[in-house]
């Protein structure tokens, strides 16, 4: 089966967009919501806990897959052109960037 | 319930470690033919036959396992906290960040699978490894974890 290349340029740019996006939110928290388990509410933004622990995982990937996927669908409606530089290379050397980042940031874990 | 839950993550996520290894050591290490070994059947697979499947299945277990984290986050990381098992803890971090990354990939990965010829051959290579490492880190993390604080516990 023959894709579009429009495809692939949504793909691409929503694995990298994502992947980078997603590393920076976590870095700087930036949630685009709160989860806090022990009352099952939400809150809009980044919240301190309350009763109990505050969960951001959701929120950070909220953020980036509302911004991959944003970025994603504008790249697609681009002229190809535009698009050439965006090699399939990209959708895996990204995101195997970050999460050799992620391993960097978390290795005071393994070190202690 | 969380546990009947557990079980579900797991069976989800040893279906998928199944699937994907075939894939990868097929993608990496492709079989002669016919192969005659346990170990070249084990890689002589057609990869792209997997694809839907590990699709289905990656986000099937991702969604289980964000149903199940924040009984997690409440009920067994301060524990785990608590017994200073710090490369556990470290390690399931990094789980939920992967598995983050590896679900951004999963549109690449479609497209580069259903690509005919070998002009991306490589690039499905490389996605699929990176894929299949993060399944592998993930199960095993959870599996550790589970053997600390889980069923019965």
């Amino acid at each position: 089966m023959k894709t579009s290349r429009s495809f692939e340029i949504f793909a691409i740019v929503f694995a990298v967009v994502f992947a980078l996006v997603y590393v920076v939110a976590v870095e700087q928290n930036y949630a685009l919501f709160t989860y806090h388990p022990i009352t099952y509410s939400l809150g809009w933004g980044v919240q301190a806990p309350a009763d109990g622990p505050a969960m951001y995982w959701f929120g950070w990937m909220a953020t980036a897959a509302l911004t991959g996927g944003v970025s994603a669908l504008v790249a697609c409606r681009l002229p190809l052109g535009l698009t050439r530089f965006l090699r399939p290379a990209l959708a895996w050397l990204v995101p195997l960037g970050v999460l050799l980042a992620f391993g960097y940031m978390l290795s005071s874990f393994f070190l202690r | 319930m969380w546990t009947i839950l557990l079980i579900i993550h797991g069976l989800l996520a040893v279906a998928l470690l199944g699937a994907i290894t075939h894939q990868v050591l097929n993608a990496w290490l492709p079989a002669p033919k016919p192969a005659t070994t346990f170990e070249q059947r084990f890689r002589a697979v057609h990869g792209g036959g997997y694809v839907n499947a590990i699709i289905v299945l990656y986000i099937l277990s991702f969604i289980a396992g964000a149903i199940i984290y924040p009984e997690y986050r409440v009920s067994i990381r301060v524990v785990v906290e608590q017994m200073e098992a710090w490369a556990e803890n470290g390690a399931f971090e990094l789980k939920e960040h992967f598995a983050a990354v590896g679900m951004a990939m999963l549109p690449a990965y479609w497209y580069y699978w259903h690509q005919p010829g070998a002009e991306h051959h490589g690039t499905r290579k490389a996605i699929t490894a990176i894929l299949a490492f993060v399944v592998w880190w993930n199960f095993l993390t959870g599996h550790i974890l589970n053997n600390i604080r889980g069923f019965g516990a």
